[in-house]
């Protein structure tokens, strides 16, 4: 008998089809082989620097100069910005309709300075992405026209990532509070409204007693795959201390979550091979105007940052786009054993 | 400058393009090859690889036969089973319940290769009926609070199977964004006394920019807040809550717009993968003034990619008027 499952958070109902499952390895997808055109270069190598917009910041080595070889993380400005960094919002109303210029920031971050890894960037590159990453919030909190900033990586055609594999991160300012986050912000208010507790804080406890959906821990991390877990191998990480906002993350803490984060990977490969997937992280908006009206005292106790890693293994139907409601062919608590008892 | 645009309903936000719009060469329209009907378990003959049909409108011959026109059969393999309790339970922070709900499968054409946009509008009609009638049928049963109809078309878009087809799910719950868009609509109700959809329609017909289908009973239009390129709705222009409260005037106009939409998609993009999904109520027996039921049509040109998962926050480089202008540029041939 499949099985409903329903996210204690915002309340999404994922059918769990159980008895249509494949073996967990069978799931396997692969990514396709990068193709670049004759005479194509990587734009985010090492030594192409010039192909990017000059970078806004760079973990270097010491000595070397702006834009050029001998970092180890660089962000630079989108190509093509989704929004713009200069000018105002000019908000306006058009018949029923309301809308704004897009204004905010767009930038990548580049993982590694060497070109096509497969899956993720080891563990210990990762924990000077996030370094930097944390850093490059921190810095966007400074404007106060971006309410968010959405950290989102894509790797794989079917993940959304561009044909050139070269493993990196996005990071988008935005102007407004985005849907998907205010949704899960009111759900966990609204669960701390009733238990004065935090959702998130709840659902580790569960899980480390039940022991079926917990991947790995770290020092300060824990991997669970959600009990409503939308995909199979679907994943979360989250501090074992509560905490709302990433971008407060200490220094030594970062380098866990790099390692948590690698460790993950090198052991979901084991089982599925190198997977297009997407990484969102879940954090709570800039709060710079607590005490107006909007915001909520309790947001600091009731949210939970967390990275949501999404492998895209199956094809994602519109319908479920369109209804918020997923079938996943792969209950959690089996993606999860083959996962852990992989060997690294 | 590209555009931030607040759509009214659930109040997601959409960066529409206005800076580099591509054209459908831009995007890459994977080819919809068929791979022929030899192992189609929905053609003429095979009748016996699918589950006892449940409708079925047919020209000559006995249940389960060839010379049918149009057939609904339960899914083989569906994602939720008729029979059982939904015992609901808690687990801790977690609930659930049992898979319990119907799935069924609409093929809309004996012929292997007909889509929805290849139908007449008479058999396009056939099929808006056999959305009706299973609907009806499907609310009598206590359990199900949802029907959820939709249609998944090419691989890309999710079909398994080639041969044209549409499913519905009844589900023991409502869907998360089904909820938020009655939510969302209720609130604006309460604000405006006004639904929301109704407002939509006056909004579009006053501009006249994004219409691609208009009759007496029903509109279709590129949304002013489409989240993807050349995505169309189609809505009754009178007030209606529920697609089961249809009535024979309306049906065939439903029909219509429905495949003249898909015809004008399919014969300016090249045949894309598509998706169209039933926005209607939920089962609970009473209209409602908030909600409009309407078609959403969502042809697969783009990749959706972690951003738009994981923040609700869509990007459309295609801006709504263009592609209403653009489909409408497709000559129709008129035919019965």
């Amino acid at each position: 008998m499949p099985e409903l499952r329903k996210d204690p958070v915002i309340g999404r109902w994922v059918i769990i089809a159980t008895e249509r499952a494949r073996r967990p390895d069978q799931f396997a997808s692969g990514v396709e082989k990068e193709e670049l055109a004759p005479g194509e270069k990587c734009p985010f190598c090492q030594g192409n620097e010039s192909m990017t917009p000059p970078e806004i910041s760079a973990l270097r080595k010491p000595g070397t100069k702006p834009n050029t070889p001998g970092w180890e993380v660089r962000v630079v400005p989108y190509m093509f910005p989704l929004l713009h960094p200069e000018g105002d919002l000019n908000r306006r109303g058009h018949g029923m309709y309301d809308l704004m210029d897009a204004i905010g920031a767009h930038e990548i971050v580049v993982e590694t300075p060497d070109h096509q890894m497969e899956g993720a960037p080891p563990a210990a590159q990762l924990a000077k992405v996030y370094s930097v990453i944390i850093d490059r919030i921190k810095d966007l909190e400074k404007d106060p026209r971006i309410k968010y900033v959405l950290m989102v990586k894509n790797y794989g055609r079917a993940a959304g990532g561009g044909h050139i594999k070269h493993q990196r991160v996005q990071l988008v300012g935005t102007p407004v509070n985005l849907k998907r986050v205010k949704e899960e912000l009111a759900g966990a208010k609204q669960y701390y409204g009733y238990k004065e507790r935090c959702v998130f804080c709840d659902i580790i406890k569960q899980e480390v007693e039940a022991q079926k959906r917990v991947v790995m821990e770290s020092k300060y991390f824990i991997a669970i795959m959600p009990f409503a877990s939308r995909f199979p191998f679907e994943t979360w990480i989250m501090p074992k201390a509560h905490s709302c906002d990433f971008y407060k993350t200490p220094k030594d803490m970062a380098a866990d979550l790099g390692q948590i984060n690698g460790d993950l990977f090198a052991k979901m490969k084991k089982v599925i091979g190198d997977f297009p997937y997407n990484t969102v992280l879940h954090t709570a908006p800039f709060r710079r105007q607590m005490n107006k009206r909007g915001y909520w005292e309790t947001i600091e106790n009731d949210y939970h940052w967390h990275l949501e890693i999404l492998p895209i293994l199956t094809r994602v139907a519109g319908f479920e786009w369109g209804s918020g409601f997923y079938i996943n062919p792969l209950p959690p608590e089996d993606a999860c054993k083959s996962v852990r008892e992989a060997k690294i | 400058m590209n555009e931030l645009r607040r759509e009214p309903v659930t109040g997601r936000w959409i960066v529409t393009y206005l800076d580099r719009i591509p054209t459908v060469k831009d995007f890459k329209i994977e080819s919809n090859e068929k791979k022929g009907e030899a192992t189609c378990p929905f053609c003429w003959g095979k009748e016996d690889q699918t589950p006892p049909e449940i409708l079925v409108h047919r020209k000559y011959g006995p249940p389960n036969s060839p010379g049918w026109t149009l057939r609904v059969v339960s899914n083989k393999f569906p994602a939720l089973r008729i029979e059982g309790e939904l015992n609901k339970e808690g687990v801790g922070v977690f609930d659930m319940m049992n898979g319990i709900g119907a799935h069924e499968v609409i093929i809309e054409a004996h012929e292997h290769n007909r889509d929805t946009a290849d139908l007449s509008y008479a058999e396009a009609e056939q099929v808006i009926w056999a959305y009706v009638s299973r609907s009806v049928d499907l609310r009598r049963d206590k359990r199900f609070k949802y029907i959820l109809i939709f249609k998944n078309y090419g691989k890309i878009a999710g079909a398994s199977l080639e041969h044209g087809h549409s499913q519905l799910i009844a589900l023991p719950i409502v869907p998360k964004r089904v909820q938020e868009e009655l939510e969302g609509a209720a609130t604006y109700f309460s604000y405006k006394e006004r639904c929301v959809f109704c407002d939509m329609i006056r909004e579009e017909r006053d501009e006249k920019e994004r219409i691609i289908y208009e009759d007496e009973k029903v509109i279709a239009f590129c949304p002013y807040v489409s989240r993807f390129p050349y995505e169309v709705w189609i809505m009754p222009k009178r007030h209606a809550s529920d697609l089961t409260g249809l009535d024979r005037d309306t049906v065939p106009c439903v029909a219509k717009a429905l495949r003249d939409t898909l015809l004008r998609i399919k014969k300016y993009l090249g045949d894309p993968a598509y998706n169209f999904i039933i926005h209607t109520s939920p089962i609970n027996g009473h209209d409602r003034e908030d909600y409009h039921w309407h078609i959403e049509i969502m042809p697969k040109l783009v990749k959706v990619a972690g951003f738009e998962w994981g923040s609700g926050f869509y990007i459309n480089p295609v801006p709504p008027d263009i592609a209403a202008k653009n489909l409408l540029s497709v000559k129709l041939e008129e035919t019965k």
